[in-house]
């Protein structure tokens, strides 16, 4: 397979996301987003075609990780932790 | 006497047949599959909430003015990474899924609350 185009990568990265954001558990949560989010960025400067490629490979593979994973990890419930605010959705900050 | 009786008994009667009438009413509302579409959304409170998203959005600096004509990468200095992820913080605040082809044309706060205006599953 030839090197993914800059569409591929940025629907890659969003799935990643996503699915990243499903985890139940905050620090899985975060540790993910950190993750992809570093890793994408430090990858965004690579020029040659083979490793940019295996970039591309290894973050299809965790997509598929965390899929499974975060599927997973909705079946347990956790304890929210300190930092996390217990209203998540629609809270407008007045 | 006697009507004054049967008028208190109609009465009554009409008040259990309302209570009964009305029970089945009131579970069917709730069933119902009606749903009401994104009636509550109006512009501005569309764009106030994209615009509480940027500014919660940790690259965002916070000296930035976000207003509707804000552009993501030209205003906020956001790269295409930077902007998918404010995205997928726009599609959770609302509860939609932009599509990828629709996602690359959203550049802006304003063109954002122009795509949420326009779906109806917005909420």
């Amino acid at each position: 397979m030839s090197a993914p185009s800059r569409s591929q990568v940025l629907s890659l990265y969003k799935q990643i996301i996503k699915n990243a954001n499903g985890f139940n558990n905050y620090n899985f949560r975060n540790y993910f987003l950190r993750k992809a989010k570093t890793s994408f960025r430090n990858a965004s400067d690579l020029k040659d075609p083979v490793a940019i490629e295996e970039a591309w490979n290894t973050a299809k593979q965790e997509l598929g990780v965390l899929k499974r994973q975060s599927v997973i990890s909705q079946m347990y419930t956790f304890d929210k932790q300190v930092v996390e605010p217990l209203e998540q959705k629609h809270h407008i900050r007045s | 006497m006697l009507s004054s009786m049967l008028r208190g008994s109609s009465v009554a009667l009409r008040t259990v047949s309302a209570r009964s009438l009305a029970r089945p009413v009131g579970v069917s509302a709730m069933m119902s599959p009606i749903r009401l579409y994104s009636s509550s959304l109006n512009k501005d409170e569309i764009s106030t909430r994209i615009i509480d998203v940027v500014k919660a959005f940790d690259k965002t600096t916070a000296s930035a003015q976000v207003t509707n004509e804000t552009h993501f990468a030209k205003d906020l200095g956001l790269d295409s990474l930077d902007t998918v992820e404010l995205l997928v913080a726009i599609e959770e605040e609302f509860d939609i899924e932009i599509p990828d082809k629709v996602a690359d044309e959203i550049k802006s706060v304003g063109e954002a609350v122009k795509y949420i205006e326009t779906n109806p599953e917005a909420n």
